[in-house]
C-alpha cells in the first residue's frame, strides 16, 4: 500500500480494484483514526458516502459499550505496535442498526518506518454467523436458564388455565344458580361471593398472561403485542403507536424473546419515564426482527449501553435476552428527550452446541 | 317434561366436569333449553352430535381432540347445528381459530349465567 513509490497507472489499477470490491469494506484511516478514503464497499455495509463520513473518527462504526471500553483506541494501539490487529464483533452502520463484522486492521509505515495511517478492511459476516454461531459457556447456561424459566411460565399459566380459573369458573356459575333458588338476604350474600370469585377470575386471567401470553406459542407476536399494548400501556394513561412491519411472523423463540424485552423496556416506561406517549415499532432486518420502544418521558442520564445503570430497571436482562439469542440491545437517551430501547435478534434458532 | 317443539336441544363439550355439571344445570333450569347430550371430549361431542341433531353445540376450544376440529366436524354432519364456543382463552388466535371453522359466537368462561343463556338462544337464531 506504499502508493507514493508506485508508477502513475498501478497507482490508478489499484483505485479500480479498491472501488470495485462491494463486499469489503476498504478504507485508510490518519494515524488518528480519522477516516481518509472510502470505497463503494464501506458505502455498501457501512451506509455513509465518502463525502459524509471523509475526516471523522472511525469510532462512528463502533456501538457505544465498545467505545466506553476503548476498543477503538486499543485496536489502532495493537495495530501500531504489532502491524496488525483483528477482530470480530458488532459494528454500527448509518442508520445505527448493526451487523457483525470481521476486521483486519493494518498499520501502514513509509520507508522510514514513520507511522502514515491505517489501512482498514471490514467484511458482513452477518449472514454467516446466523447460521454458524455457537454459544460460549456462559450464553449456553443463560439461554438454558431463559429457555426453562419459559417453559415454567408456561406450565403454570396452562394449569392456571386449565384449572384453577376453570374450578373458579365453575364455582361462580353455581353461586349464580343458589343465589337464584335463596329468599332475598341470602341471595344477595351469595352473589356478592360470585362477584369475589369472578374478580378473582380477572385477577388470574392476567396473571396468566402475563406468565405466557396463549398467542406466542402460535405466531401472534404482533397480536400479543398490540393486546399488551391496549391492555398494559393504554390503562396506564399512555398513548401509544404500533407500528408493526414484519415480512412474516418469527418462530415462537424469536417472538418470546422480543415479547419480553418489549414487556421490560414497557414496564420502565411505565413506572419511571413520566412519559405520555409510546412508540413500539417492529420491522424485519437482517434475517431478524429489529425493534423500537421509544418515549418521551424523561430520559436517563446516561446513553449509550447504560453502563451505570444496568444494575435498575431490568436494563442487564433485556440485554442478555438480546445477546444469548444473537442479536444486539441498545438504549439511547439524554436528560429531558425520552428514551428509546433499540434492539435487534435473529429469527433463526442458535445452534447449542 | 313433554319435549315441546319450541325447545332448543343443546350439546356440551367440555374436559372440565365441574364445568359440565353447572353448565348443564344452568341450561336446565331455563324453560326453554333442553341438554340432550354432554361430552368429554372432541371425538364424544362429534359421535354425540351426529346422535342428537341438536340445535346448538357449546364447545370448549382446548378440549382433547381441539374445539376447532369438533366444530367443522359437527358443521359437516349436522349442518342444522349452530355450534358456539365456550373457553377460557380469550386472545385472538384461539377466537380466529374457531371463527375459520364457522364458530359465530365466542363466549369467554366467566361471563353471567344470564350472558350464556342469552348466547345460547342467539346462536340457535342464526341462519
Amino acid at each position: 500500500m506504499r502508493s507514493c513509490t508506485m508508477p502513475e497507472h498501478e497507482h490508478v489499477d489499484l483505485q479500480l480494484l479498491l472501488q470495485s470490491l462491494g463486499d469489503y469494506a476498504i478504507f485508510m484511516l490518519d494515524p488518528g483514526g480519522r477516516v481518509m478514503s472510502w470505497n463503494s464497499g464501506a458505502e455498501r455495509i457501512k451506509g455513509y458516502s465518502a463525502d459524509e463520513v471523509t475526516g471523522r473518527h472511525f469510532s462512528i462504526f463502533y456501538p457505544p459499550e465498545d467505545i466506553a471500553a476503548g476498543r477503538p483506541a486499543r485496536g489502532l494501539e495493537t495495530a501500531a505496535a504489532e502491524g496488525r490487529f483483528e477482530d470480530e464483533g458488532w459494528r454500527v452502520r448509518k442508520d445505527g442498526t448493526r451487523f457483525w463484522a470481521n476486521v483486519v486492521i493494518t498499520a501502514l509505515r513509509d520507508g522510514e518506518g514513520r507511522l502514515r495511517g491505517f489501512g482498514k478492511v471490514t467484511r458482513d459476516m452477518s449472514e454467516r454467523r446466523n447460521a454458524e454461531r455457537a454459544l460460549d459457556e456462559r450464553g449456553r447456561l443463560l439461554a438454558h436458564l431463559v429457555q426453562a424459566q419459559e417453559k415454567e411460565r408456561r406450565r403454570i399459566a396452562w394449569d392456571v388455565h386449565d384449572d384453577t380459573i376453570q374450578s373458579m369458573v365453575a364455582v361462580g356459575m353455581r353461586l349464580q344458580l343458589l343465589a337464584s333458588q335463596l329468599p332475598g338476604d341470602h341471595a344477595e350474600a351469595v352473589l356478592r361471593l360470585n362477584d369475589t370469585v369472578n374478580a378473582a377470575v380477572g385477577r388470574l386471567r392476567n396473571l396468566a398472561f402475563f406468565l405466557h401470553p396463549p398467542g406466542l406459542d402460535s405466531g401472534g407476536l404482533v397480536d400479543t403485542l398490540s393486546g399488551y399494548l391496549e391492555q398494559v400501556v393504554s390503562t396506564a394513561g399512555l398513548t401509544y403507536d404500533f407500528v408493526p412491519d414484519l415480512d412474516e411472523e418469527p418462530p415462537p423463540e424469536t417472538a418470546i424473546t422480543v415479547f419480553r424485552i418489549c414487556q421490560e423496556a414497557l414496564t420502565n416506561v411505565r413506572k419511571h419515564a413520566h412519559a405520555s406517549s409510546v412508540r413500539v415499532s417492529l420491522a424485519s432486518a437482517d434475517q431478524g426482527v429489529h425493534v423500537k420502544v421509544g418515549d418521551d418521558g424523561v430520559g436517563f442520564t446516561d446513553p449509550g449501553d447504560g453502563s451505570s445503570r444496568m444494575g435498575h430497571f431490568g436494563l442487564i436482562e433485556m440485554r442478555e435476552r438480546a445477546e444469548i439469542s444473537g442479536g444486539w440491545w441498545q438504549l439511547h437517551s439524554s436528560p429531558g428527550e425520552g428514551s428509546t430501547v433499540e434492539f435487534w435478534v435473529p429469527a433463526v434458532r442458535p445452534r447449542r452446541s | 317434561m313433554s319435549a315441546a317443539p319450541d325447545r332448543l336441544t343443546v350439546l356440551i363439550g367440555d374436559d372440565q366436569p365441574l364445568i359440565r355439571e353447572v353448565l348443564t344445570e344452568v341450561l336446565t333450569a331455563e324453560p326453554d333449553l333442553d341438554v340432550v347430550a354432554v361430552a368429554a371430549d372432541a371425538r364424544e361431542a362429534v359421535r354425540l352430535a351426529v346422535r342428537h341433531l341438536p340445535a346448538v353445540a357449546i364447545l370448549d376450544v382446548r378440549m382433547p381432540g381441539g374445539g376447532a376440529w369438533a366444530a367443522r366436524e359437527i358443521r359437516r354432519l349436522s349442518p342444522a347445528t349452530r355450534v358456539m364456543a365456550f373457553s377460557a382463552y380469550g386472545d385472538s388466535h384461539s377466537v380466529d381459530e374457531m371463527r375459520r371453522v364457522g364458530v359465530r359466537e365466542y363466549l369467554l368462561k366467566g361471563l353471567p349465567n344470564s350472558d350464556i343463556v342469552a348466547a345460547v338462544r342467539r346462536t340457535a337464531a342464526t341462519s
